[in-house]
């Protein structure tokens, strides 16, 4: 069963799922996104929430609602949710980042990007 | 709820067996297009008041169900509503293609056609008999039959008893993928409150026959407010009369009915409130309260 936190309201979080997806392509610019009743019946949640979370989608401008035939995902999307997401880092994650770092001393030069 | 004429609506009504008042002065209105989880502990009425919708017990006060008087026009009413006992049983020993006809037989609302496409989500045969199917199946092979009437409201009394995760999963996805339209509505009346809870538009809760709660469940997230808490809070959380304190992954919590004042707010950090941490506060259940506590 569908494992939902309680720190934020449902349609946010569905909605923040959507975007991951719609971040990695899927789906893609210009297709369709799937049905509220079969993202109802995906993650087990009432058809209003899910109108709750494209609505939301639509209205940070990554989803159009197109009369009769539902929500298609807008050209430009994912360069909106990454823009998004990089002043989401550099804003929040970054500075607590930035004050473990510190707490830890750990210098810039003891940081890789190489993957082991 | 919305503003559409009520599907159901519902006052003043009592359900009662000899003395005991199965069901108590009871008001409520269920609108088009909602999903509604009628909740309460064992005997809290929620099978008397899901009968009394279908007009299988007499019962006082006014009810009207999609503008019918279930107990006067039983036959009319089941053209347009379809239910699933909690004592739900097909004969073990038919067929599945031969229940399909017999439904077809008896109800004019039923379409042969959607009964066999809702069950190619299934795996249910059409040639399978009723005794060689698992519970699981069972109950999925009831939901597509009545779901392949097309009513305007679906009554299920705890359809999920008894079934394994993945059954139950399957059941609620071909309730919510197969017939919530947007216009028809659900009762559905279990104990599994945490299972269902985001399938939910509003929720009743029953405890000992009287309606202790009836909300959308967007209203109950703005009227109810939860706070998870520091251990050092909890003397001042308790002070300010939650409803109910609880424990959570992350800590304590209180759960308060209003939004409680800024000092408190301060204390501790919102998070949303959980229909089944309301649920217990709301009907205690009587028979977990030992005797030389109770009022």
């Amino acid at each position: 069963m569908p494992t939902w936190d309680d720190k934020l309201p449902i349609y946010q979080q569905l909605a923040d799922l959507l975007a991951a997806g719609l971040l990695e392509g899927e789906p893609a610019e210009g297709e369709p996104m799937p049905s509220v009743r079969a993202l109802a019946g995906r993650h087990l949640l009432n058809p209003l929430t899910v109108n709750r979370a494209l609505q939301a989608l639509a209205d940070a401008g990554l989803l159009e609602v197109r009369r009769g035939l539902g929500h298609f995902v807008l050209p430009g999307a994912r360069a909106r949710l990454k823009e998004a997401e990089r002043r989401r880092f550099l804003h929040d994650e970054w500075p607590r980042l930035r004050e473990r770092l510190r707490r830890l001393g750990i210098g810039a030069e003891q940081l890789t990007w190489e993957e082991r | 709820m919305s503003s559409a004429a009520p599907l159901i609506e519902a006052r003043g009504l009592g359900v009662h067996f000899r003395a005991k008042r199965a069901v108590d002065d009871v008001g409520f209105t269920i609108a088009p297009g909602r999903v509604v989880g009628l909740l309460g502990h064992n005997g809290a009425g929620k099978t008397s008041l899901m009968k009394a919708l279908v007009g299988l017990l007499p019962y006082e006060g006014t009810l009207s169900v999609l503008g019918l008087e279930p107990r006067r026009q039983r036959v009319q009413l089941l053209e347009s509503l379809c239910y699933i006992p909690d004592v739900a049983i097909l004969p073990r020993w038919a067929r599945v293609d031969q229940l399909i006809r017999l439904m077809q037989g008896l109800h004019p609302k039923f379409d042969a056609a959607r009964a066999e496409t809702l069950l190619t989500r299934t795996s249910v045969r059409l040639s399978d008999r009723v005794k060689a199917l698992s519970k699981g199946m069972v109950v999925q092979l009831h939901l597509a039959l009545v779901a392949a009437i097309d009513a305007r409201v679906m009554i299920l009394d705890e359809p999920t008893l008894g079934l394994d995760v993945i059954s139950r999963k399957a059941f609620y996805e071909m309730l919510i993928d197969e017939w919530c339209d947007g216009e028809r509505s659900v009762i559905v009346s279990t104990h599994q409150v945490e299972e269902i809870e985001t399938l939910l538009s509003d929720v009743m809760m029953l405890n000992e026959g009287r309606l202790v709660l009836s909300i959308s469940l967007e209203e109950m997230d703005r009227r109810f407010v939860a706070l998870s808490h520091d251990a050092a809070e909890a003397d001042a959380m308790a002070a300010a009369h939650p409803l109910l304190r609880y424990r959570t992954p992350d800590g304590a919590a209180a759960l308060f009915d209003g939004t409680p004042p800024d000092a408190v707010l301060a204390r501790g950090r919102r998070v949303r409130p959980s229909l089944v941490d309301l649920f217990i506060a709301l009907t205690r259940a009587p028979e977990i309260t030992p005797p030389s506590l109770r009022s």
